[in-house]
């Protein structure tokens, strides 16, 4: 909401009163707001206010060739891009009924997981500055890099990588590229034991976010969360394990949970994550290798592409939950409907407008970064 | 994976272990520039050798940051598919997807390695930028994304064309090309980048961008509607047009150019000869204008030309010398490429528009120029290349010795042609094909075997007749021999055709690249023969002028001298197609609009002025 | 080609007579200035779109003619021939294969090229004749040049022929 509409309401108890929580404040930066209700320091009711971040993306798919979209949607989620473009190419390919080759499939499978350590990192590092521990962050970010630097390498893009395309992924390997996320993974798994040090162990950390922004399982699936918030409420539920897709069902790993479903709980299940997400990698290194055969399936020409009529609901599991396309076709050559179905968008509305209720004010950045909310996922 | 406790309160010396990373090498990024990745995509380099301006790169861009800018001083040359245009790109749109690269029919686009471009405010305008090979900054930097085979984006393989195998079409003069199925159809319209290189390249500027949109969508109608707005010698074209728009197609760069023709053909028989019709005369609906045109010929020029005006409203007579109408499609090309009904079913929509074609009706003794400058208000002379040249080398004048454009005819006119068992052509030519070709069907019906030889002055590297034809000529058994000179034609003591002497060409071009064989004179070879067919060059038969008109005309080394639009020096006459363009049916197309179209304005003139 | 219009005996024995340069070249010239009113005669009888081979055919023998009389008259003139002649021309002997054309009334431009070709032909074989008969020396040098000269001038109808009559099948339209 922008200040200049904001008109004052009257407010009836004088010991209660209204503070806009943002746009810029150190939960996320610039985009997105609450509107807080406080009575001292306790909050008594938020209203969400997103928007900030809206750029129309869905709208903005119907105007444009199917293979366009490629180009947009990582952009639908900047700290974990990737599971955009592939669930964009899964439900492109799932209308057009293209098989995509196993050798695409575990490349895709290997950049989902790379994501998600960068997401995690992100997500640890952001969640320890609103409780003040900036060290964490500046860690969390500089590993993040390390990961972009492979995502640069394999895919010529740091951030956005635009890898993928409805039938695969646009090149194969660079030579060498395994050992050197083998390194990678090495590296990272000598940090683990820093980052428990120095967060997850953390006393200040600890008593900050135990008990609190606490959600029960119950509520969590009314309220439609996935994702490490529902299972940090102590259901195991997962996409890549209840829903297989590309070759998850080959993979070895376990779905991390805890009872607790407070913010504690919710980075608990973050940083047991991160180590699933590196053993999965480990496990794409030795097999990857084997899997001969192109990385990409034909498809037609980008310009004179029409999908068949159809519709699709795919979903994955993304580091925030689960992100689905529901992608409409009317046999043309642009999309008919794009909906964007981002896990945060619940998440960031009515989970953090009922978890910041009763909480304190110094604890609603808190709350809302372990929900790990990605603000334009709730735009779109 | 361990749980950790967090009721474990550790120990009270806990914080000393951070004096453990004392121990450890600092986790530091050094502030000197690296390399970028091999494959990063950094700004854009554009190798303006290799860019076409074809501007698919605009097209495919999903920011519209790409802008085609036209530099006056690059070649522009449409015949082979180049426009001097080039692609700017505004990086405050660009998000480096690059899908420019990818899809890039030239392989001339491609991503640097390089990061960072800053500037002042004053200097924003440097974000917008038109790439050459020396990038963004002015110095060639390594690329990062380029073109490969994995992220190629275009089949660069056309659809095959179904055609008779050689043994069966040696039997006789069906059409050899089948035609594409619905779906191969579609899949073939569906490699079009839409970059309209073929429709400059096209003499007559066919839409074929628009029709191979409109067959990709399956409407054929529309597809028949767009042919026909440039041109109506649409079965004829769709089959035996010497394709210039395939030459200038974007994706013959790095694959196969579309197949523009057969899809054209594959639009026409797709729709019924009569709906055509329909299709075409719906959107005719001039007035009679009172004016009468003459046109002489009723070839592809000839026929565009009386199309066009018939349906400007003008009362149209063509006359034509032969039997049928036609021209060199009737005539001149193997039914085997060209079936009758299908220029029948081009002749019969012209006709539709109210053309009126007199056949068996020569111009010259009887019927004259002067008579037609009497009774008409204008006239087109449209008679083509009807004469065959002659080697006139020593015994070519013998009556075994025959020219390719007569024999062709005759065949054609359904004569019962009998050629020896061994027949030697001269020339390397479309023609030369042709007519050895057609003999050797001729051969086999009649001695069950070929023996058909071809002698080209040129070499394989330069020879005149399209591949396919060679090929084609080469399956069906006819020897084709290059570089050879022909000498004299033998004539055996009892007066027969003994066959043709020719010498070995060591070289077909002089220094300034003009056309000037040289032989080698000890390399003699006899090529025995019943029959000689030359197949060299053609001329015009312009006796039927008469000298009194011949004088009144003016000539451009031996061609009859036409404006730009195709008027000649006297005011009633224009003329158009081979006589003045060289042999090519799709120029003659082209010739037509445009004389029709000068016709059309002088009449109108004429009228303006008159009433 | 010994039939050649212009006769090729007396011609040769003509020249064969002079002693000095200049009367060579004064020799050669009048034949050039023969070939020249023949040719300028022969355009009436052809039709107007092929007159303007014959107009280049006897412009081509005036300017020749031209040459051969400045020449004449012209004190370095041996100078000129030695330099000249340090290029000799290669004969591609086309014209070897092409008959000799009856120019009855009405000619075509091919037939009007072959009996150019066929003067050319035999004016070159008969000045390098003379140069082999002659003594080496100035005469012979000039005979050379001759020669020379006449060879260029055929190897340029000899292309212009063959753009004639074979560029049919090689045409490429003009747009």
């Amino acid at each position: 909401m922008r200040p200049e509409n904001y008109q004052a309401r009257a407010h009836p108890p004088s010991h209660e009163y209204e503070l806009n929580f943002g746009p810029n404040h150190p939960g996320i930066e610039g985009n997105y707001a609450l509107r807080v209700r406080l009575h001292g320091d306790r909050v008594v009711a938020a209203r969400a206010e997103g928007g900030y971040l809206h750029r129309g993306f869905e709208k903005l798919m119907e105007g444009r060739l199917w293979i366009q979209n490629i180009a947009l949607v990582p952009r639908i989620c900047v700290p974990d891009p990737s599971p955009m473009e592939v669930c964009y190419a899964l439900s492109v390919e799932a209308l057009c009924g293209i098989e995509v080759p196993p050798r695409a499939q575990w490349i895709r499978v290997m950049q989902l997981e790379m994501s998600r350590i960068a997401a995690h990192l992100f997500t640890f590092g952001g969640h320890a500055a609103t409780t003040g521990l900036y060290t964490n962050m500046f860690w969390g970010v500089a590993d993040r890099d390390r990961v972009l630097d492979r995502f640069e390498e394999l895919t010529g893009g740091r951030v956005y990588s635009i890898f993928n395309l409805p039938g695969g992924v646009r090149r194969d390997l660079p030579d060498g590229f395994l050992e050197r996320l083998s390194g990678l993974l090495d590296y990272l798994e000598s940090r683990l034991e820093d980052y428990d040090e120095l967060f997850f162990r953390n006393r200040v950390f600890v008593r900050r976010a135990r008990g609190v922004g606490v959600m029960s399982q119950q509520q969590a699936l009314e309220w439609g969360v996935t994702g490490p918030n529902l299972r940090a409420t102590g259901l195991a539920f997962d996409v890549r394990r209840d829903d297989p897709y590309l070759v998850y069902d080959q993979l070895d790993f376990d779905i991390v949970t805890e009872e607790a479903g407070d913010a504690l709980a919710r980075n608990l299940v973050r940083r047991g994550e991160l180590r699933q997400s590196i053993r999965i990698l480990r496990q794409v290194i030795e097999r990857l290798p084997a899997i001969d055969g192109p990385v990409r399936a034909p498809i037609p020409n980008p310009l004179a592409w029409r999908v068949p009529a159809g519709e699709t609901y795919t979903r994955i599991e993304s580091s925030k939950g689960e992100l689905a396309y529901y992608v409409v076709s009317t046999g043309g050559e642009k999309p008919y409907r794009v909906h964007v179905r981002g896990p945060s968008s619940m998440h960031a509305v009515q989970v953090l407008e009922r978890l910041v209720v009763g909480s304190r004010l110094e604890d609603i950045a808190q709350i809302m970064f372990s929900l790990d909310a990605c603000p334009p996922e709730v735009d779109r | 994976m361990a749980k950790i406790r967090h009721d474990d309160r550790g120990s009270l010396l806990a914080p000393l272990k951070a004096l453990g990373f004392f121990t450890r090498a600092p986790v530091t990024e050094t502030l000197a520039p690296r390399p970028a990745s091999l494959n990063y995509r950094g700004f854009h380099v554009n190798d303006w050798s290799q860019c076409i301006g074809c501007g698919t790169c605009q097209r495919i861009c999903d920011n519209a940051a790409i802008t085609m800018v036209t530099i006056p001083s690059l070649p522009q040359d449409p015949a082979r598919g180049i426009r001097n245009q080039r692609p700017a790109i505004d990086y405050g749109r660009c998000c480096w997807c690059g899908l420019c690269v990818d899809i890039c029919p030239s392989g001339s686009i491609a991503l640097t390695r390089e990061y960072i471009h800053i500037c002042r405010e004053s200097e924003l305008d440097s974000y917008f930028v038109l790439p050459d090979p020396n990038g963004i900054h002015g110095q060639p930097f390594p690329a990062g994304w380029a073109k490969s085979e994995v992220s190629e984006l275009i089949d660069p393989a056309r659809q095959p064309m179904k055609e008779l195998p050689a043994p069966t079409r040696i039997q006789g003069f069906d059409e050899i090309v089948q035609g594409y199925e619905p779906q191969q159809a579609i899949d073939e319209a569906a490699r079009c980048v839409q970059c309209g290189l073929c429709h400059e390249a096209c003499p007559t500027h066919m839409h074929a961008p628009e029709y191979i949109r409109a067959i990709w969508r399956g409407d054929a109608e529309e597809a028949v509607r767009q042919i026909y707005r440039t041109n109506p010698f649409a079965h004829v074209c769709g089959r035996v047009c010497t394709h210039r728009c395939e030459q200038a197609c974007s994706i013959g760069n790095r694959g196969e150019p579309l197949a523009i023709r057969w899809l054209k053909r594959h639009a026409m028989d797709s729709v019924p000869d009569e709906r055509v019709r329909e299709l075409v005369t719906q959107d005719s609906v001039a007035a009679p204008s009172g004016r009468r045109v003459a046109i002489v010929g009723s070839g592809p020029a000839g026929l565009t030309a009386a199309f066009d005006l018939a349906r400007h409203g003008h009362a149209v007579t063509v006359y034509e010398a032969l039997a049928r109408p036609g021209g060199m499609p009737r005539y001149g090309i193997p039914a085997y490429r060209l079936p009758d009904d299908r220029l029948d079913a081009d002749i019969a929509v012209i006709e539709a528009q109210g053309v009126e074609i007199r056949c068996n009706t020569p111009i010259g003794a009887e019927l004259t120029m002067e008579t037609l400058r009497q009774q008409y208000d204008a006239v087109v002379l449209a008679i083509g290349l009807q004469l065959g040249r002659s080697t006139r080398i020593p015994g070519s004048g013998h009556r075994d010795v025959h020219t390719a454009v007569e024999l062709l005819r005759r065949i054609r006119e359904g004569e019962a042609l009998a050629p020896p068992k061994r027949v030697v052509i001269i020339g390397g030519g479309n023609v030369a094909m042709d007519i050895a070709r057609s003999l050797a069907r001729l051969q086999m019906r009649r001695h069950g075997a070929i023996d058909i030889t071809v002698c080209a002055l040129e070499d394989f590297d330069h020879f005149p007749a399209d591949p396919t034809e060679l090929k084609e000529a080469r399956e069906e058994g006819v020897r084709v021999l290059a570089s050879r000179g022909p000498k004299e034609i033998v004539i055996d003591a009892d007066g027969g055709l003994g066959g043709l002497k020719t010498l070995g060409v060591t070289s077909v071009f002089d220094e300034q690249g003009r056309f000037a064989p040289r032989y080698n004179h000890e390399d003699e070879q006899l090529h025995e023969a019943a029959w000689v067919v030359e197949a060299i060059g053609q001329i015009s038969d312009i006796s039927i002028l008469g000298d009194s008109l011949s004088e009144r005309l003016e000539w451009d080394r031996g061609r009859l001298r036409v404006d730009e639009n195709g008027r000649t020096a006297e005011p009633w006459l224009w003329s158009a197609g081979d006589m003045v363009r060289g042999p090519d049916v799709v120029h003659a197309v082209a010739d037509g609009h445009r004389v029709a179209a000068s016709i059309h304005q002088a009449l109108q003139q004429h009228t303006e002025a008159g009433s | 080609m010994s039939e050649h219009p212009e006769g090729h005996g007396p011609a040769y024995e003509h020249l064969r007579a002079r002693k000095s340069l200049a009367e060579i070249l004064q020799s050669a010239a009048e034949f050039e200035r023969k070939a020249h009113q023949f040719y300028t005669g022969l355009i009436p009888r052809v039709r107007k779109n092929l007159r303007y081979l014959v107009e280049e055919l006897a412009a081509e023998e005036k300017t020749h003619y031209e040459l051969f009389q400045r020449l004449a008259e012209d004190p370095e003139a041996r100078q000129q021939i030695q330099e000249r002649i340090a290029v000799p021309r290669e004969d591609h002997r086309f014209s070897d294969y092409i008959q000799l054309p009856d120019l009855g009334d009405n000619p075509d431009d091919q037939a009007i090229l072959q009996y150019a070709l066929g003067r050319e032909d035999a004016a070159m074989k008969q000045y390098r004749e003379l140069a082999q008969n002659a003594p080496p020396g100035p005469i012979r040098q000039l005979f050379e040049y001759l020669a020379n000269e006449e060879t260029a001038h055929k190897l340029e109808l000899e292309k212009r022929y063959y753009e004639l009559v074979y560029g049919g099948s090689r045409m490429v339209p003009r747009v």
